[in-house]
């Protein structure tokens, strides 16, 4: 299926193209329309019929005249079973002077084929202001007005001209607004920007207009008769459609309104250019003109020869601060002097108002200076004609001697240069690296250095809870007896198992009636050479002991006795009586005494 | 040097009959061995330090001031320290015109070598060169720093160390307390006083800083960004305080109190006031 619909289509345009290659080829060149006033456009449009150039075509240059590039257009008919095709490529001519013109005829090679135009003629008129009777009919859609706020002035007095913009009030919108042309001859215009709280609405004739003002910044610098404009510009206005037909409530949401393109153009302005009076010049005058103020300050001003103080000027005012600067200062003889730096800060929107601050930097070359003279500074006034000159205060100076202030103390030079001379150079360089140092944080910042000191804290407090533990024992008799008799009762246990190895009966069992009175006489706080068997039945203590616990003690006793007349037994029969009674002397140990 | 090592290893093994005593001895060898390259590989070191060293004070004496700071610098900038190095370091920027850059070398070197008479005397010469007001330390603060911060630290671990010796002493042998109550006094006093000397060197040093003017005519500003206005200006070597930091802006406070924000690449910034 598709393959079928691509070939229909090729088949389509194969045909198309043999029938355009059938056809008569041409090119040609037009203008949509041969007068224009200045700072209208017109267009330019190349046309080429059966055929197709690679590349939009390169225009001739005409003196006066600017083209852009827009973009092709082409167009493709059929009809009656007559195709034809074309491609329009198309330009906008911009004049930038009035007169006549002519862009001569084009040559284009297309495919090996010579095409030619004809050239065209083109009239560009001058914008002219329109009449004032034109104006109070009202007939204008828009209109400018430039008006200087002064028909005198001074050179490089800074002036703010105002561009008054009227729109009728059937003017839906405006834009694209373009100054063609502002000729200021002996003037240096600034930036021009909308006064957009300046917009207001004026009765001109019969019709209300709105006014958009624009402020045009000028500072004149030729002297002379001078002229203003005419200023030149166009905009695109929007105004109510022509066709008011159509349902109303349609036409609310789309009217669009029409576009129409407007020339304008101002009258010129003459203005006369003073030059300054050379009466009453101030010396130090270096320029400046407008209304300034001054201040001024200075630092340190204890200070030793050849420090460094800086003087801080700011001129606060209206005016143009590019004429602005600091005169050199003749007072400051005793002083060096280092180029000031300048900064400007501005207050209004065209830079004649604000702030310009210097800094320089002096130094006193002698202890004699007490003061910083007084500091001028001229300017010339234009609203009264008149030279001033702002003067600061001197500013009081302690100025010490270079050697005054103490050098500092140096103990190796002492014998290595006279005394009261100070050192006119440094050591010489050291030959011997030395010790080379890693580089670390300080030791105090190193946290196993800061744990390091808690070795002879813990090793103290060791030392001290030993101190108390021998004071206590030292003080204590019955704890005291208790660790020897359970020293004693550890090291009888080696005995009693020697004895029984060795199956030595009589040793064994009078070593084991000894230790037995010996633990007993502990716990029961009394000689141990007292003990005997009654104590088991006598003695309170051991009443809280178990029964099994006294009737170990009591076997025990017996057997003790009974060695005496027993005959004699094996080294099993001890080793479990020598268990028997680590038992019970561990069962005792446990009795409270 | 590693057939001696395993010789070593070898007779310390034929001494051994057992095998723990045998596995003790290899790690005991192992341990030697790698202290034994440690230490041949730092020889090496110092060895390659010293001849940059030697190449560097040979550019010096010829006069090539700005190539032997040069060498200098890379030095240091491998980490390598030594009171020596850094002296001649700040000979060299000195003579190379670098006022400031000398200082900081200098200043760095009383760090670690706090009374080299030389080292002072030079740091003296080149701070008199330096014009404007400018932060100096004061008596008090001079008379510290004859000791380092370390050199604070260890004699006051030391003393600390002594008195706790003695306390324990003391615990031990009872006895002795009458002979040692004296001397244990003085201890604790001196312990006491090194201590407070270390808080005053560390709060110094952790909690201060200096900055001094690498730029020529640095301009200091009312704030922390290239519009602001001017506030002063200062020459190069000038030693100020620190007082804040904001990205790349420190503010400073000159010897006479004025205060302002220089760029951080107008300045190196010191530990310490």
């Amino acid at each position: 299926m598709l393959d079928k619909f691509c070939r229909i289509v090729i088949l389509f345009f194969a045909a198309c193209l043999l029938i355009t290659s059938g056809r008569a080829a041409g090119f040609t060149a037009s203008l949509d329309r041969d007068t224009i006033t200045l700072g209208e456009q017109a267009t330019l449009s190349l046309k080429f019929d059966g055929i197709q150039p690679q590349n939009a075509p390169a225009l001739p240059a005409v003196a006066g005249l600017q083209f852009q590039y827009v973009g092709p257009s082409s167009s493709f008919s059929f009809i009656n079973g007559q195709t034809s095709s074309s491609i329009t490529y198309n330009y906008i001519v911009a004049p930038q002077r009035d007169g006549e013109f002519v862009v001569p005829g084009m040559r284009v090679d297309v495919n090996g084929q010579q095409f030619s135009s004809s050239s065209l003629k083109l009239t560009v008129s001058k914008a002219n202001a329109p009449t004032a009777a034109a104006v109070n009919s009202g007939s204008e859609v828009a209109f400018l007005k430039f008006v200087s706020p002064k028909n005198k002035i001074y050179i490089g007095e800074p002036v703010v001209g105002r561009l008054d913009l009227y729109l009728r009030d059937d003017v839906q919108n405006f834009g694209n607004f373009q100054l063609t042309g502002a000729p200021a001859a002996g003037f240096s215009p600034g930036k021009i920007a909308e006064l957009q709280s300046q917009r207001r609405r004026v009765q001109v004739g019969n019709r209300v207009y709105t006014i958009i003002p624009l402020a045009v910044p000028l500072t004149a610098v030729r002297t002379g008769p001078l002229t203003l404009g005419p200023f030149t510009a166009s905009a695109v206005v929007v105004l109510p459609p022509q066709n008011e037909g159509g349902d109303p409530f349609f036409r609310q949401f789309f009217n669009q309104g029409e576009q129409k393109q407007v020339i304008l153009a101002t009258d010129p302005v003459n203005v006369e250019s003073l030059p300054l009076p050379e009466q009453n010049k101030p010396e130090n005058f270096t320029g400046a003109v407008g209304n300034y103020t001054m201040t001024a300050t200075a630092g340190p001003t204890n200070v030793t020869v050849g420090d460094p103080i800086t003087v801080r000027v700011q001129i606060s005012g209206n005016g143009a601060f590019d004429g602005v600067t600091l005169p050199a200062q003749d007072a400051w003889r005793e002083f060096k002097t280092y180029p000031p730096t300048t900064k400007l800060e501005t207050s209004d929107q065209f830079g004649f108002q604000g702030t310009k601050t210097f800094e320089q930097i002096i130094s006193p070359q002698n202890s004699d200076v007490h003061e910083l003279p007084p500091l001028t500074f001229s300017f010339f006034n234009p609203d009264d004609g008149q030279y001033h000159t702002l003067t600061q205060a001197p500013v009081p100076l302690v100025v010490k001697a270079a050697g005054a202030s103490p050098m500092p103390t140096i103990a190796a030079n002492k014998n290595s240069t006279p005394e009261n001379q100070p050192p006119q150079d440094i050591l010489p360089i050291k030959e011997n690296l030395g010790t080379l140092v890693t580089e670390s944080s300080p030791l105090v910042a190193q946290p196993a250095f800061l744990a390091a000191q808690a070795v002879p804290v813990l090793a103290f407090l060791a030392a001290f809870v030993w101190r108390k533990r021998t004071d206590s024992l030292a003080n204590n008799p019955r704890l005291r007896r208790q660790r020897a008799v359970a020293q004693l009762i550890a090291s009888g246990m080696d005995d009693l198992k020697k004895y029984a190895a060795e199956n030595k009966p009589d040793e064994f069992f009078a070593a084991l009636f000894r230790l037995m009175q010996e633990q007993l006489g502990e716990r029961l706080d009394c000689p141990a050479s007292a003990i005997t068997e009654n104590v088991i039945d006598e003695h309170s203590v051991l009443r809280g002991a178990p029964k099994t616990t006294l009737d170990s003690l009591r076997e025990l006793f017996q057997l003790c006795n009974q060695a005496r007349y027993a005959p004699v037994r094996g080294t099993a029969e001890l080793n479990s009586v020598a268990a028997k009674f680590e038992k019970t002397v561990g069962e005792l140990q446990e009795v409270k005494a | 040097m590693k057939a001696s090592w395993s010789r070593i290893c070898r007779r310390r093994g034929n001494e051994s009959h057992t095998k723990t005593l045998e596995a003790s001895h290899a790690v005991s060898c192992g341990i030697l061995v790698v202290l034994g390259a440690l230490v041949f590989a730092g020889d090496l070191f110092a060895a390659d330090v010293a001849t940059d060293f030697s190449a560097a004070n040979r550019l010096y004496a010829e006069g090539k001031f700005s190539d032997a700071a040069t060498a200098y610098g890379n030095m240091l900038q491998t980490g390598t320290r030594s009171p020596s190095l850094l002296f001649n370091a700040g000979n060299a920027e000195f003579k190379s015109g670098h006022l400031g850059m000398a200082i900081t070398a200098y200043r760095q070197a009383e760090q670690l070598s706090p009374r080299d008479a030389e080292l002072r005397a030079n740091l003296a010469f080149v701070r008199n060169q330096v014009q404007g007001a400018t932060v100096r330390e004061s008596r008090w603060q001079s008379w510290i720093g004859t000791l380092s911060l370390n050199e604070w630290a260890m004699l006051a671990t030391a003393l600390f160390w002594l008195t706790f010796a003695l306390l324990i002493a003391r615990q031990l042998r009872p006895a002795i307390v009458p002979k040692l109550q004296s001397v244990t006094r003085l201890a604790v006093v001196l312990t006491v006083f090194s201590s407070i000397m270390v808080t005053l060197q560390a709060a110094n040093h952790f909690s201060k800083s200096t900055a001094v003017v690498t730029a020529s005519g640095a301009t200091a500003r009312s704030g922390p960004f290239d519009e602001a206005q001017n506030a002063f200006t200062m020459h190069d070597g000038a030693e100020l305080s620190v007082l804040d930091r904001h990205g790349d802006w420190v503010q400073v406070a000159d010897g006479s109190g004025k205060t302002g924000w220089l760029p951080v690449k107008q300045v190196e910034i010191l530990p310490g006031a």
